[in-house]
């Protein structure tokens, strides 16, 4: 019998030695595999998405915009295992970075990027880094939200064509002819159109396009660690990638319904909830030069 | 630094760019007369020469940053008597225009426009109705708008159409009218019936599914329509009685075609039915074709034509016989009804090389659009 009291050594599967696949080449077939399959079975994955939300809609009083909230919550829970795997490969690469004997190394190579690299994947050997570890996780989420914005739009279903889809993708169980169409409204939108607010009678803003923005700047912000490497060329990416991504959701609100853009704000706001419960979110970054150590 | 801002130019580029990609939501309008077309295809309305297939104006309202808030056409084009072009921008702005056939304005290449009406809050997908100097809107905001042909004005206050309060109803089928009411259906799943002569409701009818198309007055004097609900509804046009009268296989999308006592129309699963409303039955078994019919069919002499999604149009005798009688040599998808336009049969096409073929009433194809 067990003693309960002690814990008991898991063992983790060993790979056969001497077939030359480690752990991590099976874990990136494994996540290719997931990708050729959802691509294969693609508009079963889309169609799988506009069920889930559809139901959602139907639970929760034929609400739409409540029902792509909660989608969104529950995506970010089914996510977050991965989410978690990535947050954790990018801290040991962020950390990888910031290391002085690489920082050391890049100094001593720059003029011989061969060297360098080969330097750089010892040190990942030695430090146990995998380099896709915060990429795979990334990866497997792609179909999930490139499938959203499908089921999003033939669900608003702002045109017959629309509707025509949203009709052919839904499930037998789910009585089509009932709910379509969709009750389109939540709170003063319409999410089948662009969202413009009326400013005090005088002039019309587009009030969801402006948080979508502020919401991604301060999820890339928030969620952005600081770099001491100058040479840190990821760091550079991610500076710029603060301000464009915003401004890129931005044009894209604007012209698109605002169910996207509610789609976009809770995922943002998840997000930051999300990494703050894991203890990631760096609120310093949101100050001006808070960014820099 | 200059790195920097052609990445973030390039950038913002790919956000504008992106962001005016609006697919298509909606299949082409099309209408006739004389020797043009005219097609309201997606970003622009195209008025096409039938004698030489060329176009002769394109019309377009895209605006915004960078182009970044583009029209939509989709809704057949209206003739009014004086010689304007009714199209309905369904784009994010919204506009209905009056284009003036007989005036061109030269810079533009295109027709002037002589009034424009841009109050509508909802997407315009179905047609308006005219009636001497009135024109009947119908708009996805849930509101009728009456305006005076002439100049666009509001003649009358929208005539609000919802069941509930704190609803609209979203109306995406052009009205119809027996002299003395108008009725107008909606995709909540209602039809209305209205004064022409206070523009009150007289009655609506509450369905149990959508109702995207518009109704059909037989030869019975009553109204007919499909639903959502697989079925074909009857109504009784100064009462409003109603009674479903017949069974079909999947949605049924466009409005039947009147034939005597006889109607024609499909389902989405590719039924094409004939029901006789003397006898109040089938004439013959409903007849599946290859593709989803969300058009009405068109009359061509002794045989009916019937447009499919995958592209086909069938010829369907009196006694069910069917045939394909036009077959794209390319890929496309027809939704929209086609149009006879004197010894011409137009056909519009959704993804699509051609937004339009032009036929001989044989199925041959005289020339398309683009050439």
């Amino acid at each position: 019998m067990k003693n309960p009291s002690k814990p008991t050594q898991v063992q983790q599967p060993q790979l056969p030695e001497g077939l030359g696949f480690s752990r991590e080449s099976f874990k990136t077939f494994g996540v290719i595999a997931l990708l050729v399959l959802a691509f294969i079975y693609w508009p079963q994955v889309v169609a799988f998405m506009i069920n889930l939300l559809i139901y959602i809609y139907s639970l929760v009083g034929h609400n739409f915009g409540l029902a792509l909230i909660l989608f969104t919550v529950l995506i970010r829970i089914l996510t977050w295992p991965l989410t978690a795997q990535q947050i954790k490969g990018q801290k040991a690469m962020q950390e990888f970075q910031n290391d002085k004997e690489w920082i050391a190394i890049q100094k001593k190579y720059a003029k011989e990027k061969e060297k360098q690299n080969m330097e750089m994947m010892r040190l990942y050997r030695e430090r146990g880094i995998n380099p896709f570890g915060s990429c795979l996780p990334l990866l497997i989420q792609f179909p999930i939200l490139f499938a959203l914005f499908p089921a999003i739009s033939y669900a608003i279903g702002s045109g017959p064509l629309s509707i025509l889809n949203l009709s052919r993708n839904l499930y037998e169980f789910q009585n089509a002819a009932a709910l379509v169409p969709l009750n389109s409204k939540f709170l003063w939108m319409d999410l089948g159109l662009p969202e413009q607010t009326n400013l005090f009678g005088l002039v019309n803003i587009p009030l969801l396009a402006i948080i979508v923005a502020v919401t991604t700047y301060m999820q890339s912000k928030l969620l952005t660690p600081p770099s001491a490497n100058p040479n840190d060329q990821s760091a550079a990416v991610n500076r710029q990638m603060t301000i464009m991504m915003p401004l890129m959701l931005f044009f894209f609100s604007i012209n698109y319904a605002s169910g996207l853009s509610i789609y976009f704000i809770a995922g943002n706001v998840l997000s930051i909830v999300q990494y703050a419960m894991m203890g990631k979110v760096n609120w310093r970054n949101l100050l001006p030069g808070g960014g820099k150590k | 630094m200059r790195k920097k801002i052609l990445i973030v130019g390039l950038f913002l580029l790919a956000a504008v760019l992106l962001s005016g990609c609006v697919g298509a939501t909606a299949w082409p309008g099309l209408s006739a007369s004389g020797d043009a077309a005219y097609l309201a295809n997606t970003t622009a309305v195209h008025a096409v020469n039938l004698k030489t297939g060329e176009e002769m104006w394109k019309f377009t309202a895209s605006g915004g940053f960078l182009g970044s808030n583009p029209s939509l056409f989709v809704t057949n084009p209206v003739l009014t008597e004086d010689g304007s072009l009714i199209v309905l921008d369904s784009g994010n702005k919204r506009v209905m225009y009056a284009l003036d056939l007989n005036k061109m304005d030269v810079e533009e290449k295109r027709p002037v426009i002589r009034w424009e009406f841009s109050d509508a809050e909802g997407h315009w997908i179905a047609a308006p109705l005219i009636l001497g100097n009135r024109l009947f809107a119908p708009n996805a905001d849930g509101n009728l708008y009456v305006l005076n042909l002439q100049d666009g004005k509001k003649a009358e206050e929208p005539i609000r159409l919802s069941g509930k309060e704190n609803q609209t109803d979203r109306l995406w089928a052009q009205p119809v009218t027996d002299g003395e009411r108008l009725f107008v259906t909606s995709l909540d799943h209602r039809i209305f019936a209205i004064s022409l002569e206070t523009y009150e409701v007289l009655w609506s009818q509450q369905l149990d599914a959508a109702i995207p198309g518009a109704p059909v007055l037989g030869a019975d004097g009553m109204l007919y329509v499909g639903s959502f609900a697989k079925k074909l509804e009857q109504f009784d046009p100064v009462s409003g009685e109603h009674k479903s009268v017949l069974d079909t296989n999947d949605w049924v999308w466009g409005t039947p075609i009147v034939d005597g006592d006889n109607l024609y129309f499909g389902d989405v699963q590719g039924y094409f039915y004939s029901y006789n409303t003397k006898e109040a039955r089938l004439n013959w078994e409903p007849v599946k074709l290859d593709g989803a019919i969300a058009a009405s069919p068109l009359i061509l002499g002794d045989r009916l034509l019937v447009a499919t999604e995958l592209g086909d149009v069938y010829a369907v005798d009196r006694n069910g016989a069917a045939e394909v009688w036009y077959h794209p040599d390319k890929e496309g998808k027809a939704y929209t009804t086609p149009v006879l336009a004197g010894e011409y049969v137009l056909a519009a096409y959704l993804e699509s090389d051609y937004y339009l073929v032009i036929l001989n009433t044989e199925g041959i194809v005289q020339r398309t659009f683009p050439q």
